[in-house]
């Protein structure tokens, strides 16, 4: 990537960010899931940068999120710590497993777990 | 929290934490559903409880892609100023909704991301295809 890449409209970006606030807001996700392809497609930012740049913006994003869940009472901190926890090594083993194979066939399978899940849900 | 249920949060965290690795997804679309369905949380606490584990996940994730030059900090400051007011938006919304209307949302944005995941190349997303929301 050149150094000298145009800068993405900054009120573009705030409206991706609206976006994907909302939807973190509403479903308790980070929002990456809009953001980095909003970003890629609409304000042409570079998938790995836009990732990047995505991830920095969630922190503040969910931070406002946990605090209105927490003064719902709707907040289990005890829960996050182990999550984190987990989280933390899972990631750790994650990458060094996504850099020895391709992703391919693993992304396929989630889907169709996730296709599953969300039925399950739908029908309870 | 019981044994079983800290085993299984940490297997919860272990999951998503090795999928968001792998695939870049499977924070909170994976701990929510994971949460609510193998050890019963009410959905708003899943949804709550997610949001908090994101905050550290992201924070670290970030620094290192600062400290690679990856970061583009005033992009993410004008994306940061729309979403937390979107936060604050749809975190609002969220809580003022039913348990069980809420939880069939999420189950429908479920659907999207892995249909998405499905037709999309990785790192690759074609133009023609439909935004996730």
């Amino acid at each position: 990537m050149a150094p000298t890449a145009p800068r993405p409209n900054p009120l573009l970006l705030a409206a991706i960010g609206l976006g994907a606030g909302v939807l973190s807001g509403l479903f308790g996700v980070g929002g990456g899931i809009v953001m980095v392809p909003a970003m890629v497609l609409l304000a042409a930012v570079a998938q790995h940068r836009a990732s990047a740049t995505s991830l920095a913006a969630i922190v503040p994003i969910a931070l406002v999120g946990a605090f209105i869940f927490g003064r719902a009472d709707s907040v289990d901190v005890p829960a996050a710590v182990v999550l984190t926890v987990g989280s933390l090594v899972g990631v750790q083993i994650g990458t060094r497993v996504m850099a020895r194979m391709g992703a391919d066939r693993l992304r396929i399978g989630f889907a169709l777990f996730m296709i599953a899940i969300a039925i399950s849900m739908l029908i309870t | 929290m019981s044994l079983p249920e800290i085993l299984a949060l940490l297997a919860i965290g272990l999951t998503a934490g090795m999928l968001a690795g792998l695939l870049g997804v499977g924070g909170g679309i994976v701990m929510v559903p994971a949460m609510v369905l193998f050890i019963g949380f009410d959905q708003h606490v899943a949804q709550g409880t997610s949001l908090l584990v994101i905050i550290p996940a992201a924070a670290l994730g970030s620094f290192t892609h600062h400290r690679h030059g990856r970061l583009a900090l005033r992009d993410a400051a004008a994306l940061a100023a729309g979403g937390v007011l979107g936060a604050l938006l749809g975190s609002v919304i969220a809580l003022s909704l039913d348990e069980e209307l809420l939880q069939r949302l999420f189950a429908i944005l479920i659907l999207a991301v892995a249909f998405r995941m499905l037709l999309t190349q990785r790192a690759a997303p074609t133009p023609r295809e439909p935004e996730t929301t």
